[in-house]
């Protein structure tokens, strides 16, 4: 009895001391995020994928690129033990070119999604906080990057770089600085937005009563708590860039040197009847990782959102 | 001790203060023509009704009006400097520092995403050069001054596990961080629960004289003014209309405003069977009415009232009036004499 007791209130105890420590923002957020089953597995599969693109050289079966049924006259085979998505009409093993597509993948995914989210947190921040003559200006150039087409303009770009310098300048690189140039636009208004509802909160008034500098005010102040609004737009950007990519490289404008599941779609248009494979995992691939940031973002933004709280 | 009061040297005295706010409906004069002075170790009552123009006051003595809001005339003098005058660098220096404030609502004065340990030891670093270490023992020893239980363990809380009277505390501990000379206290407790509100008011009484500081309260609650100021300024549409210690404003105030405020004010003593309300409501503050604001609304208003804006007179020594039939007119107090303390 009397043990039971002592227990009962080192319990409480260790509980006080938890939650002495303060719970923030994050450890709320991860707690809703935790819940997510959908999220979850979106983080799942962008893990594997991380995780092929890591090890590619140990999972993929043949090297970059070989041609391994190419002499033994395997062209175009169907899925099987020894080639596990089957062979192409060139002789490339299906599997391996999509394990190495992952790393590509994710190479445009996260840099064309960091140049455009740096472009899009500093016009957000920079517009929103100054407003006036600074916003007009930024959102009227925003406004024209929201109504050029976009892949239209990206493909002639591409094209454009292509002819003016030797053949694969930048390759995969340049692929994703050209999205990320031309996709920041509506994030920074998305981000604007947010600053000018930060902005007229009262504790950005108090912090400027106890005599916080502009800088502080928008770094400490104003950033933090659009912080969660800029996580799920980027990962939602990621998903949208790796699909651009697919398409870029589908149409036939992407890097020719580098190994991209849009390009692995490309070359299986043409025998889409004779032989699904080509086309299929590739494309599942690229669902299936689209697909994880997707659900990945909108577990984020649930999770985020300090509107919803249990 | 009021003759004490009466000598002694001012901290701020605001002259001709005008604010206005060019809106796409017209210039909003929030504040036109304030003058008021608060000395040292005293609390100035600054009371109105909503849109009077108290907050825009305070605000303006920061330096901090939020745009379209300028000021356009005026001096601030604090410590014999004139902060109109100092640059955005200057007045960054002051805030905080010299001059702390305190706002209306803690739950949105306080930023979500920090700890409290946080936002305390940000301000006192920013003023004061000392380490994280010793920024974090002030803050505790902040926290201890404003009463907080255990505040080695509530100083890592954030502010959404904090409750409104918490938080408030919260605020003062941080407008007092980097002991200001002046504390404005923008309707400090408005928005907290009666009993929230007495132990707040009661704490910043005894900080403000524990810590021989000047404070300015800004509020709508006769009833919190009456407990708290050494003096009060009236504000009406942007200016002033009467300035006397809280004893005369009470018991013998001068100007008509005054007196319909102090109706209004619900009382158990007097046992009114129903509310008392001024008639109509404040002026539009764009194309606010000719001469005294007050007239459309004043029983005493003379049509003399609608032609001259009347000066502010100060018809007893420290008893400032604007109005022009104050001389003419007898104003008896609600609350009765003064006899009756």
């Amino acid at each position: 009895m009397k043990r039971k007791k002592s227990t009962k209130s080192d319990l409480s105890n260790q509980n006080e001391r938890k939650r002495s420590k303060g719970v923030s923002q994050w450890n709320i957020a991860w707690r809703r995020f935790k819940k997510n089953k959908a999220a979850l597995a979106g983080a799942l599969v962008i893990g594997f994928v991380f995780f092929l693109a890591a090890f590619d050289s140990l999972i993929a079966p043949y090297p970059p690129n070989a041609l391994p049924a190419f002499y033994q006259g395997e062209t175009r085979v169907s899925p099987s033990l020894k080639y596990l998505f089957g062979t192409d009409y060139v002789g490339h093993d299906v599997f391996s070119q999509v394990v190495y597509g992952a790393r590509s993948a994710l190479y445009v995914g996260f840099g064309a999604a960091a140049i455009a989210m740096s472009l899009a947190i500093l016009v957000g921040l920079v517009s929103g906080f100054y407003g006036g003559l600074v916003d007009n200006i930024l959102m009227r150039i925003t406004e024209i990057f929201l109504v050029i087409p976009f892949l239209l303009i990206l493909l002639v770009f591409l094209q454009v770089i292509n002819a003016v310098a030797p053949s694969g300048v930048g390759g995969l690189s340049m692929v994703a600085i050209m999205i990320g140039l031309f996709s920041w636009a509506s994030n920074a208004r998305i981000i604007r937005g947010e600053v000018l509802r930060v902005k007229e909160s009262e504790f950005i008034e108090a912090s400027k009563s106890l005599g916080a500098s502009k800088r502080r005010i928008i770094f400490r102040h104003i950033f933090p708590n659009v912080l969660h609004t800029i996580i799920v737009l980027t990962t939602l950007m990621i998903a949208n860039a790796i699909l651009v990519e697919a398409a870029v490289s589908f149409l036939g404008f992407g890097d020719p040197n580098a190994i991209t599941w849009g390009q692995q779609l490309q070359k299986a248009n043409e025998a889409v009847k004779e032989a699904w494979w080509e086309g299929v995992f590739p494309g599942l691939f690229i669902t299936l990782l689209v697909l994880g940031f997707s659900l990945l973002g909108n577990g984020l933004r649930d999770a985020l959102d300090p509107r919803l709280r249990e | 001790m009021e003759l004490n009061l009466m000598t002694q040297k001012e901290i701020l005295r605001i002259e001709n203060l005008k604010t206005y706010f060019d809106t796409w409906a017209g210039i909003v004069k929030a504040v036109d023509g304030v003058s008021l002075d608060v000395r040292e170790g005293e609390t100035l009552g600054l009371v109105g009704e909503s849109g009077s123009g108290k907050s825009v006051t305070a605000l303006s003595i920061l330096g901090i009006v939020p745009r379209p809001g300028k000021i356009m005339d005026g001096r601030i003098i604090y410590k014999g400097q004139n902060l109109v005058e100092k640059t955005e660098n200057e007045l960054q220096k002051i805030r905080g520092k010299e001059i702390g404030y305190i706002f209306q609502d803690p739950a949105t004065s306080l930023n979500p995403v920090f700890s409290v340990a946080d936002q305390l030891t940000e301000v006192i670093r920013r003023h004061q050069t000392v380490t994280k270490k010793e920024a974090l023992e002030k803050a505790i020893e902040l926290f201890r001054l404003v009463d907080i239980p255990d505040p080695e363990i509530k100083i890592w809380n954030f502010p959404h596990q904090l409750s409104g009277g918490m938080k408030q505390r919260m605020a003062v501990a941080r407008a007092l961080s980097c002991q200001p000379s002046l504390l404005l206290a923008d309707e400090p407790t408005t928005n907290l629960d009666v009993t929230i509100q007495a132990q707040i008011l009661q704490l910043m009484k005894n900080l403000k004289n524990s810590l021989g500081m000047s404070m300015i309260l800004i509020t709508h609650d006769m009833g919190v003014v009456a407990g708290v100021a050494d003096r009060i300024t009236v504000l009406y549409a942007g200016r002033v209309c009467e300035t006397a210690d809280t004893k005369t404003i009470f018991y013998s105030p001068r100007h008509p405003y005054t007196k319909a405020l102090l109706t209004a004010v619900p009382s158990l003593v007097l046992k009114k069977e129903k509310l008392e309300v001024i008639p109509g409501s404040i002026p539009n503050l764009i194309e606010p009415p000719s001469g005294c604001r007050f007239h459309p609304r004043c029983e005493y208003a003379q049509t003399k009232c609608a032609k001259k804006i009347p000066p502010l007179v100060e018809i007893e020594p420290g008893h400032y009036v604007a109005c022009i039939r104050a001389s003419e007119i007898e104003i008896k107090s609600p609350l009765g004499a003064e006899a009756n303390e």
